[in-house]
């Protein structure tokens, strides 16, 4: 127990945990509906104007959104766990996780900024 | 013996050089390097989102850059990608839940979604 750097179970572990479970789920179902678009628009089946009458849409600001933040919090549980796995010392590891976070948190109120702002 | 080791000689979690390689083992490291590949795409497609939504030009531009070189790479790269990480991720969840718990059921599951995810990456290239 003496080379145990954090504790795992019954601390915080099942919250991570569960959070990347419950986030992965909202993927499953919402990760599929950008995909589809970015292929139609690729294939050309999708023309701009359809596209924004799409995107434009009340339901998919709500739905992008909601996207949004599963995809955060998965990628933030999923890049700690790679972090804690691979970097051992705690001078490296806090510090990145932490930089990681702000960055995260950067690109989503860039990414909700975008999607609110259309008009 | 593993307790003769020295302290800093002992192997870290997880024991890429120790273990013999797995389906599983194949399959986990594989959800791991997409995820990462994923998050790093993230930037890119919100480039393509702001030059989708932007004006006329910026559209036509996107679209003629997604059909370049580059861009088809970077469409395979992430669709193998993507599909990789969804069909296992679907796997993981099912384990969680008590699903293909067995030895076998955990070999057999992964070498299913390597081989599905192989199969998609060769379409992606035809198709793109």
């Amino acid at each position: 127990m003496r080379t145990v750097k954090e504790p795992g179970s019954a601390h915080s572990g099942l919250s991570d945990w569960y959070w990347q479970r419950l986030s992965a789920v909202v993927l499953l179902l919402l990760l599929p509906l950008p995909f589809f678009l970015l292929v139609s628009v690729y294939g050309g089946s999708l023309n701009q104007q359809a596209l924004l009458d799409i995107i434009d849409h009340i339901y998919s600001r709500v739905l992008h959104t909601i996207l949004i933040l599963a995809l955060i919090i998965h990628a933030y549980a999923g890049l700690k766990v790679i972090l804690e796995d691979y970097i051992h010392r705690i001078f490296w590891r806090v510090p990145l996780i932490g930089a990681m976070l702000v960055m995260m948190t950067g690109f989503g109120i860039w990414w909700l900024s975008i999607i609110w702002a259309w008009a | 013996m593993q307790h003769q080791l020295k302290r800093e000689e002992r192997p870290l979690s997880p024991r890429l050089g120790i273990y013999r390689w797995h389906a599983t083992m194949i399959a986990s490291l594989a959800h791991r390097a997409s995820g990462l590949a994923l998050v790093l795409f993230v930037p890119i497609y919100l480039w393509l989102l702001r030059g989708m939504t932007g004006s006329t030009e910026q559209f036509d531009a996107t679209l003629l850059w997604l059909h370049s070189g580059w861009g088809k790479i970077f469409l395979w790269l992430m669709g193998v990608a993507l599909v990789y990480h969804f069909i296992n991720g679907i796997r993981f969840l099912c384990i969680d839940s008590g699903w293909f718990e067995s030895r076998a059921g955990l070999r057999n599951t992964a070498m299913a979604v390597i081989a599905t995810a192989a199969v998609a990456a060769l379409l992606l290239l035809v198709l793109l």
